[in-house]
């Protein structure tokens, strides 16, 4: 053990450091609960109204608007048109919107969809999976998503137009 | 925990033994190297008197670090600023004892300012904090370190004991006596075999100097509880990586397959009951007040997904892997994932209707269809009409403009519309509205809307004729669904530790050292607890040798029994 001392004690101090940094890290960084400002987006695999399965990495690079959504919920259908119009702008861009439907069923959302004549990304989450991720409790709620996959912003309730266009105009220039 | 050594010491013994810096008693012969006085005190004997690992003349950074964690001091620091945080997560309940709260409004609601200070300093996750964690890494750190640093060099001086020790060491140990002896002092220390060997003593001579020893292995006690008390915290520190632990609380109407987020795994409650006890069976005192459950139980399934699981596009493909009637503390378990009965809730929530299609003018019935709350075709055929489905409504309401809404997504008043096309209707088809539920037909006046829409002439309406035409998922059951799977490493560690405490507590290490020289019996013995036991012991051994002693003469020095 003579001549083994120091590098078993420098092994040991390391494993240590390792070990202990991932547990203090993780800790620290919320491991667990729900997604915050600052953390990353959760990844889902949702159906969407055009018959496609999609996946959060498949808007890797690019800024996000994800907003949770029911039609029965009325600031939710309210806030659609700004959704679309803002959408409509900052396509050119890159950004991207992305409708969750929350809880109902494939008709349902078809329906209120061809009612409001939106055109952005709809994805439908029956069993309230993504729901459940996100951490998500009243409706509607808004995720401002930047180019890395982090939440920049979470915003609960009605967006309106001037709102939408300064949360975007701030993912998009990060 | 040692007092202050000079820097430069001559460590090399009388009997020639080279000692490494801040050895205490020469690892050869025993002989008291730090205080070279003849006084009769007991000597300081933890570890044997050898240096421990980290005392080393000129400390660099990771030494430094090294004696950091290995002093015994630093430790008890560590473990009592533990004991404190600890205490400041118990003053209010923590986030993790609730199911649906949000912590930031609260604490403030319930205990006021304090109640905010909690949740704003942190507290009111205590045990998931940094500054918690920390300290519980900063002591397995410690407790890795203070062993090594320790149960080595012990380990080495007990492997490699010599017989004949200094007469210094022997005259001040705690145990002491020395006796004039007329025989032979080789044929005396013989002799002296058979009676320590009857007593359970592993003995050792060497010409005229003896050494007998037992129940050495109580010595490593404290390492072993040291070795269960990190794999304890290593398999607490594990629940936070993924996959090792799980928690969470489900609803499971009654004949519906729910997946369970992040695992492979379906379950379906197959039929949920309860029973309530009789107001016979209760205390006066409840008696017409209370409603008390005597089971509930939920006949679950599990099924596990086998191909095209993570697609929602497909249908996953499941089988069945197990079955359980789940009561309460009898849960569903299956590979590590426990499902517990929670909570249950007793509304029926309507899942289909099956409609007969009649004509309200002769009676004429058309037929009848399955109509679905949830993902209903779009399509039915009734004899020749065809029905289309245009809209639905699962809570029939009006919205400010007096357009038809649905209030949620939950089948509370549900509303279809149809168009129906067939003999005798207009080309363009004939609109018609359908409230499944007879109450919300009377309100939302069912017939004066189809009146309107299909105007004088219409003859067609969808009946339900009895109670078999209508499906209900009659209860929702609420499981708590868990994994665990740090725990039997949790349990492994308690196990550990408490092998150890039983070495260490009801086994002593006992330790006889003599010599014969010149006519004069050295006895010396040690032992690291019940200093009584050993007197006795030693005591019963010299007069199977012909010496009698008081026993209290033979203690040397003040010193705890």
């Amino acid at each position: 053990m003579g001549n083994a001392r120091k590098p078993v004690q420098i092994i040991i101090l390391v494993l240590i450091v390792l070990l202990g940094g991932y547990a203090i890290g993780t800790s620290a960084f919320g491991g667990d609960g729900k997604p915050e400002e600052g953390s990353r987006a959760p990844s889902f695999e949702l159906l969407g109204l055009d018959g496609k399965t999609h996946k959060l990495d498949e808007y890797k690079g690019k800024p996000i608007v994800l907003n949770f959504w029911g039609s029965w919920c009325a600031p939710c259908v309210k806030e659609m048109p700004a959704l679309e119009a803002q959408w409509e702008k900052w396509k050119a861009q890159g950004v991207v919107v992305v409708g969750i439907n929350v809880g109902e069923d494939q008709m349902t959302v078809q329906n209120f969809v061809n009612g409001t004549g939106v055109n952005f990304l709809i994805l439908m989450d029956p069993e309230r999976e993504a729901v459940r991720s996100y951490g998500i409790s009243p409706l509607p709620t808004t995720f401002f998503i930047n180019a890395k996959g982090k939440i920049d912003t979470i915003h609960i309730g009605q967006l309106d137009l001037s709102t939408l266009d300064a949360q975007i105009g701030k993912l998009v220039n990060r | 925990m040692s007092g202050r050594t000079p820097l430069f010491v001559n460590t090399k013994c009388e009997c020639g033994h080279q000692n490494p810096a801040a050895t205490v008693l020469c690892e050869a012969c025993g002989k008291p190297l730090l205080d070279n006085t003849d006084s009769g005190d007991p000597l300081e004997m933890r570890y044997d008197g050898m240096a421990r690992r980290s005392q080393k003349a000129n400390p660099g950074v990771v030494d430094r670090v090294w004696n950091f964690f290995s002093s015994v001091k630093i430790a008890i620091y560590l473990i009592v600023l533990m004991l404190l945080g600890s205490t400041l997560g118990t003053i209010f309940p923590q986030e993790s004892t609730f199911l649906n709260i949000d912590p930031s409004t609260y604490y403030k609601q319930r205990y006021g300012t304090a109640g905010e200070i909690y949740y704003r300093l942190g507290l009111s996750h205590t045990y998931e904090s940094w500054w918690f964690i920390t300290l519980l890494v900063m002591i397995g750190a410690s407790l890795v370190i203070c062993s090594l640093d320790r149960v080595l060099p012990l380990y080495k001086a007990l492997k490699r004991q010599n017989i004949r020790k200094h007469r210094r060491f022997l005259t001040r140990q705690k145990v002491v006596l020395v006796r004039k002896i007329a025989e032979d002092s080789d044929a005396w220390v013989a002799g002296a075999v058979q009676p320590l060997k009857k007593q359970g003593y592993r003995v050792m001579t060497d010409g005229s100097a003896l050494l007998a020893e037992k129940h050495r292995f109580s010595r490593w006690g404290p390492y072993i509880i040291h070795i269960g008390l990190i794999i304890f915290l290593l398999a607490v520190l594990a629940r936070g990586l993924p996959g090792l632990n799980m928690d969470q609380h489900l609803a499971f109407p009654q004949g519906d397959i729910i997946h369970i987020p992040d695992t492979s795994y379906y379950l379906e409650n197959e039929k949920f009951t309860v029973e309530f006890y009789k107001d016979e069976e209760m205390p006066e005192e409840f008696r017409g007040k209370k409603v008390l459950p005597k089971l509930y139980e939920t006949k679950a399934v599990l099924y596990e997904c086998t191909a095209d699981c993570g697609d929602p596009s497909k249908e996953p493909k499941l089988t069945k892997v197990a079955l359980h009637a789940i009561q309460v503390n009898d849960p569903l378990s299956y590979k590590g994932m426990k499902a517990y009965q929670f909570d249950y809730d007793l509304t029926p929530v309507l899942r289909s209707v099956t409609p007969k299609l009649v004509n309200s003018a002769t009676g004429e019935s058309y037929g009848s269809f399955k109509l679905e709350m949830k993902n209903s075709q779009r399509r039915f055929a009734a004899g020749p009409y065809t029905l289309e489905l245009k809209e639905k409504y699962m809570e029939f309401g009006l919205n400010e403009e007096g357009q038809p809404i649905s209030k949620s997504p939950y089948p509370n008043a549900p509303a279809f519309l149809f168009l129906i096309k067939g003999p005798n209707l207009p080309p363009g088809g004939e609109q018609y509205f359908y409230f499944p539920k007879q109450n919300d037909k009377a309100e939302f006046q069912q017939d004066a809307i189809n009146d309107k829409l299909g105007g004088a002439g219409r003859f067609l309406e969808l009946e339900v004729g009895d109670m078999s035409g209508v499906d209900f998922s009659e209860s929702t059951s609420y499981l708590n669904l868990r994994v665990d799977r740090a725990m039997p490493f949790v349990w492994t560690g308690a196990g550990i530790v408490m092998l150890g405490l039983v070495l260490g507590f009801y086994w002593q290490h006992r330790r006889i050292w003599l010599t014969v020289d010149g006519g004069e019996l050295t006895l010396g013995a040690h032992t690291n607890k019940n200093w009584f036991g050993l007197r006795r012991e030693v005591k019963a051994f010299l007069e199977k040798m012909n010496i009698s002693v008081d026993e209290k003469s033979l203690e040397n020095g003040g010193g705890q029994a």
